[in-house]
């Protein structure tokens, strides 16, 4: 027979190279559904043998070669309803997180938007929803805060709080940084025993009824815990009494809260940041000594809720002042660092209060100490996440 | 060995995910890692945000606003987050316009001199006077008045389609409030002819032991819920919002009223 009747007769092969080498042809409509195949073979005139085969770009690896024909394979067929096509997309994309993204990667670099826009989506519908600490677990992304080098404290002509606050949180994180550091070269152990005070040992020896100077002060050893924490409680319930006393500063912001509005930089407010600011790193201290499977009180819980809650409206606030900053960033990291250090259920309290705040009913609620930590977090987050 | 998704996916595809979700998700998703951080900062993402019709009520904006020359030089980034914080005074100065933040729906708020209030242009009754504190160049306050009627309109179509909406009041007292706390007003909200709308009856200005209904917004002023409404396609028409209280027996005094916020359901 004549070569162009056997060439009509037969099927038509386009030639594909992946990166690694290896090379395949391809039935031509179904490679031809990718845009940048057909620029290749009609712009350029490659692919139609084995020396002219299309080099695919790099993000196309063998595997994804293969399901990307797949789905050009169903699809290109011109015949099939939009029921059967839907229902083959929702088998398709059954696969992990990490193919996902290798598809969504591997489809773009090929320009095939239908691909893209089911796979993006699929992993638009994983990502919604999620708290960042998720969205990094899922995409296994390393916890980068410590490559951070950029903590050069922020000037403050106008002596800003918010800033005054962000550079205490940069001191507090180059001093972390050292610390790790140390920690890598020497034995840290000793040295935590050696740093108590004489007070501590001594009521520690005589295992009395803990120090008496409230919060600020403890150190708190595993044995002696217990009755700190009664201590603890006792001087956190006198606190919670004496903040919802005060006219100004964390009641204010508590009970703005109760009706819903956002915390304003006023005056009162503003002079009452040093307080706020002062617990929260000195609560932080406290706690670095205390086990986070131990039962944490909860009238001291909600001392430290009622603080941390706080904190989050300020951060609102540098939010807004800086809102593609770096210090927003760690601001953000430290807190969430500082509640995961306080109650190691707060991830699985995150995810609660996420799938609970999506409708965010209108939170209502009295600051008598007998606020659940639900509605707390709820505020909180609808406060922070926005 | 677990794979950094950043080293397979890049930044432009990233963006391109992120614009599929939600403002909310993507302000969270800055959190997660610098790359995260760099890709929800695309124009792609918040271009998708923004109304359809945004560069169009831009463009009506009062001429003399100076928002108008801003607006103008912004990315698309910067211009979602601008009209989430400052709302831009449109349609002749009668009414403001901005976003929620948290899903880029349309919110507007009607100035007291777009609203119908009764004897409002009778100077025994009502007087008009520039506070600082208004966003708007007059507001509407009550001298003394016994028929209390305070209605605004918005046209469906101007709104974002399938979404509730809640009107609420945005006043002050004055120092010679009076009336409020003896008389309670009717709160109503109806959509388009055939709605009948629902009313409610609250004390403005409770005593003791009454309950509270209104509070304070971020601006300083008060607000009070006149209802709510649902729209679906734009084509129902006007909502018609109003505070009344007509009895014809108690007088009253000092209320100031700046306008009718109209935004979507849940936003701040």
């Amino acid at each position: 027979m004549p070569c162009w009747i056997c060439s009509q007769m037969m099927k038509s092969y386009i030639w594909l190279q992946t990166a690694d080498g290896s090379i395949q042809q391809v039935e031509q409509e179904v490679a031809m559904f990718c845009p940048m195949i057909c620029h290749e073979v009609i712009q350029k005139g490659m692919g139609s043998s084995k020396n002219y085969a299309i080099s695919l770009p790099q993000r196309v690896n063998p595997a994804m070669l293969s399901l990307i024909l797949d789905y050009c394979r169903f699809h290109q067929v011109p015949g099939r309803s939009n029921k059967e096509r839907k229902s083959f997309d929702e088998k398709f994309i059954r696969m992990d997180t990490k193919r996902l993204c290798e598809l969504t990667s591997a489809a773009d670099s090929l320009q095939l938007k239908p691909l893209v826009d089911l796979t993006s989506r699929a992993l638009a519908r994983i990502i919604e929803g999620k708290s960042p600490e998720e969205i990094r677990e899922i995409f296994h992304l390393p916890d980068d805060l410590t490559e951070e080098e950029k903590l050069e404290p922020l000037k403050n002509t106008t002596d800003d709080p918010r800033i005054r606050l962000l550079n205490r949180l940069y001191a507090k994180k180059r001093k972390e940084l050292k610390e790790r550091q140390k920690l890598k070269n020497i034995e840290v152990e000793e040295e935590r025993v050696d740093d108590r005070s004489v007070d501590d040992l001594l009521s520690f020896i005589n295992g009395d009824n803990g120090d008496s100077k409230g919060i600020k002060n403890s150190k708190s050893k595993k044995k002696n815990r217990r009755r700190k924490d009664q201590q603890k409680n006792a001087s956190a319930n006198e606190a919670i009494k004496n903040h919802n006393k005060e006219p100004n500063g964390l009641n204010q912001v508590c009970h703005s809260a109760e009706v819903g509005q956002k915390v304003r930089p006023g005056v009162g407010a503003t002079s009452n940041l040093h307080d706020v600011e002062d617990d929260i790193f000195d609560n932080k201290n406290e706690l670095d000594d205390v086990d986070i499977d131990d039962e944490i009180d909860p009238a001291l819980k909600e001392k430290i809720d009622s603080i941390l809650y706080s904190f989050y409206a300020m951060l609102e606030e540098v939010c807004i002042y800086s809102p593609n900053d770096l210090s927003f960033y760690l601001l953000f990291r430290e807190v969430e660092d500082f509640a995961r250090r306080l109650n190691s259920d707060w991830p699985e309290r995150m995810q609660e209060i996420l799938s609970f705040g999506h409708e965010r009913k209108p939170v209502h609620f009295s600051l008598n100490g007998n606020g659940s930590l639900r509605r707390y977090a709820s505020m909180l987050l609808s406060f922070f996440y926005y | 060995m677990r794979t950094d998704i950043t080293n397979i996916l890049p930044e432009e595809c990233i963006s391109y995910i992120l614009s599929l979700t939600s403002p909310t998700d993507v302000c969270r998703s800055k959190l997660v890692s610098p790359v995260f951080r760099s890709a929800a900062d695309s124009d792609t993402i918040w271009g998708k945000f923004l109304p359809s019709d945004c560069y169009d009520i831009i463009s009506n904006a009062s001429s003399s606003s100076s928002s108008k020359l801003l607006t103008s030089s912004m990315s698309k980034t910067q211009l979602y987050f601008h009209l989430c914080k400052n709302p831009i005074i449109i349609d002749n100065g009668t009414m403001s316009f901005g976003l929620d933040k948290a899903t880029g729906k349309k919110c507007y708020m009607l100035g007291a001199r777009r609203l119908s209030i009764a004897w409002a242009n009778t100077p025994r009754y009502w007087r008009w006077k520039r506070v600082p504190e208004s966003r708007f160049s007059e507001v509407a306050e009550l001298k003394e008045v016994w028929w209390l009627d305070v209605k605004g309109t918005i046209e469906t179509k101007i709104l974002s389609p399938n979404t509730t909406y809640v009107a609420y009041l945005v006043y002050k007292f004055s120092s010679s409030r009076y009336g409020f706390e003896k008389k309670p007003v009717d709160l109503h909200v109806e959509l388009g002819e055939s709605d009948a709308g629902r009313t409610f009856r609250i004390f403005l200005d409770p005593s003791a032991n009454i309950p509270q209904f209104s509070r304070e917004r971020e601006d300083g002023w008060m607000e009070v819920k006149l209802g709510e409404f649902f729209n679906e396609h734009g084509d129902d028409g006007k909502a018609t919002c109003s505070l009344r209280e007509v009895d014809n027996y108690t007088l009253k005094k000092g209320l100031i009223i700046e306008g009718i916020d109209i935004r979507p359901k849940d936003s701040r």
